[in-house]
């Protein structure tokens, strides 16, 4: 296999059509009103939002914005307004920061320079919003986790992972800013940087340490079980990029699976017990 | 039944449903709704995908779900062919008369005066995202049935990349080579390169049956068609959507292909002994 950016190339129409066809049954069969998401501003949840609009209607389709002082970003919140116009969205903007603070003041050991543990407070409570939305208006909680960042395991556990479907869980990043443009997402917002935005001028590529351009096609070949020095050769890079990437993805399985529990029963819940997601 | 007592034309519908998960009634009752549009349209047998009567990813409840051959759902679907006098075929989760928890994946054929046969899926797929093994028992025979409606073969899904299961079918006398499926939307251009092979190789028509719909994240691709013996698309099916497609087979068409593409003619047996001797040393 010549591991070229070539493929990653995909139809994307088809791609469309598919995502949302999954996005419009998972509602209707969950009977479900529609869906909240976050909208950060960023390429993910703008690519999620739009799918969801084409799938379901904007109407259907609530858009929190969860800014926060700390890391408040004005562009962000403007890309964000952006795409729930041009989508048709139901939208609204709740500023976590009183929310936040009651957080920090009230954890007796927090630690205000661990700006990893308090990011993910950070994530965590946007969580507890999207939930709050979803239970109060019966929707299904979108999340906007992509394929690239899920296999590295760079994402909050229980924070923006936390969501009932993942509609571009499958798509490399790289994947989703093409899929982006082709729905019409503006294409400055599609290709900037990608950020979890937990603390100031955070982003992804510095904290991977790698450029998505090259992270996909390293991710791409370990999909498909290819060994780390012919990844290594097809992209001509030191075979140590590789490894790391393979070390990482493998390292985070755990936060990408529920809760392990010690085989006691006849069948356990989350091992042996295995049962349809819903009986529709 | 005499081979002369067939007849030379058949219709054919095509009913591509998605099935409702561990509702043997819902979907039972589709299957009742389309046999009749399906006759009131002119056909003479309905076909209905792989585990149409269950769902495909139900996972540790077809333990619940499956039946015994005759049971309580054929003993319906007898009854609804009679009704009609309709052939019907359809998938279910089979449950061995001898035991209590061993499973087979099976297509059934049921005709106006009865259970006509059925065929339990040889190959059973345990890969990506499939775990057939874990819940069934591969079947062991081939089934090709002489029927009012001709030599009708049967398969299911996953056989259709083995050639040696429908050409056995064919050996065996089927003229129509029927194939029920739940195949997902990321192997489509599989099944429909294999359909068209098989057919061709085989010279025999070739009906394959599809699931639409969405079950567990796995999108049933649908795409359910008629294949000619020399490879031609005679009719089709919508993509991914429940659809509903009649169409003819004309068993005078082998002849010509049978005459065109000799396979049959220029099978050359002794390579079979190969096959096994070597397929054993993989």
């Amino acid at each position: 296999m010549k591991l070229t950016s070539s493929v990653l190339e995909m139809d994307f129409s088809e791609t469309q059509k598919r995502i949302c066809r999954f996005i419009k049954e998972y509602v209707e069969n969950a009977d479900a009103k529609g869906i909240v998401l976050g909208l950060s501003g960023g390429i993910d949840s703008a690519t999620v939002a739009a799918l969801s609009s084409l799938a379901i209607g904007g109407d259907n389709v609530l858009a929190l914005m969860l800014p926060e002082k700390e890391n408040f970003n004005q562009k962000d919140i403007e890309d964000a307004k952006v795409v729930a116009n041009k989508f048709k969205l139901q939208n609204q903007i709740c500023d976590m920061s009183n929310v936040l603070e009651g957080f920090y003041k009230g954890i007796p050991v927090f630690e205000p320079k661990d700006r990893l543990c308090k990011g993910n407070i950070k994530a965590r409570t946007r969580m507890i919003y999207l939930y709050y939305y979803g239970n109060k208006l019966n929707r299904i909680v979108c999340g906007s986790s992509d394929k690239s960042e899920t296999m590295m395991g760079y994402f909050t556990k229980w924070g923006d992972m936390a969501a009932d479907i993942t509609p571009i869980m499958d798509l490399y990043k790289t994947q989703v800013r093409k899929l982006a443009i082709h729905l019409g997402i503006p294409q400055e917002l599609a290709l900037k940087p990608s950020t979890p935005a937990l603390w100031p001028n955070q982003t992804a590529e510095n904290e991977l340490g790698i450029k998505y351009e090259t992270l996909d096609l390293i991710l791409y070949g370990l999909e498909r079980f290819m060994a780390t020095e012919e990844i290594a050769n097809q992209l001509i890079i030191h075979e140590s990029i590789v490894e790391k990437v393979k070390a990482r993805w493998l390292a985070n399985e755990h936060k990408r699976r529920n809760p392990i529990a010690p085989k006691m029963g006849y069948r356990t819940v989350g091992n042996d017990f295995r049962l349809p997601r819903h009986t529709y | 039944m005499k081979v002369n007592d067939m007849k030379d034309k058949i219709k054919l519908a095509l009913a591509q449903i998605s099935s409702t998960r561990e509702n043997k009634e819902a979907n039972l009752q589709k299957i009742e709704a389309l046999t009749f549009k399906a006759k009131e349209q002119g056909a003479d047998l309905a076909i209905f995908p792989e585990m149409s009567l269950t769902g495909y990813v139900v996972r540790d409840q077809f333990y619940e779900l499956a039946e015994t051959i005759p049971g309580p759902t054929v003993e319906k679907v007898e009854a609804l062919a009679k009704n009609t006098g309709m052939h019907v075929i359809f998938g279910m989760p089979e449950l061995s008369e001898k035991t209590r928890a061993t499973i087979f994946n099976t297509a059934v054929l049921v005709g106006p005066k009865g259970l006509i046969g059925k065929y339990r899926k040889m190959y059973l797929p345990t890969h990506s995202v499939f775990e057939e093994k874990r819940y069934f028992r591969p079947g062991y025979q081939t089934a090709a049935f002489q029927t009012d409606l001709g030599n009708i073969g049967l398969c299911i899904c996953y056989d259709l990349f083995f050639p040696e299961v429908l050409r056995l079918t064919r050996l065996k006398g089927a003229q129509l080579i029927v194939c029920i499926s739940a195949s997902p939307a990321v192997r489509r251009s599989y099944f429909e390169t294999l359909t068209c092979a098989r057919a061709i190789e085989n010279t025999a028509f070739l009906a394959y049956v599809n699931l639409a719909g969405v079950q567990d994240g796995l999108q049933f691709w649908g795409g359910s068609r008629l294949v000619s013996p020399t490879g031609d698309l005679i009719a089709k099916a919508k993509y991914d959507e429940d659809d509903f497609v009649t169409c003819e087979v004309d068993y005078g068409d082998i002849r010509t292909a049978e005459t065109f593409i000799p396979t049959l003619k220029d099978l050359r047996p002794e390579l079979f002994d190969k096959l096994k001797e070597y397929s054993e040393l993989l």
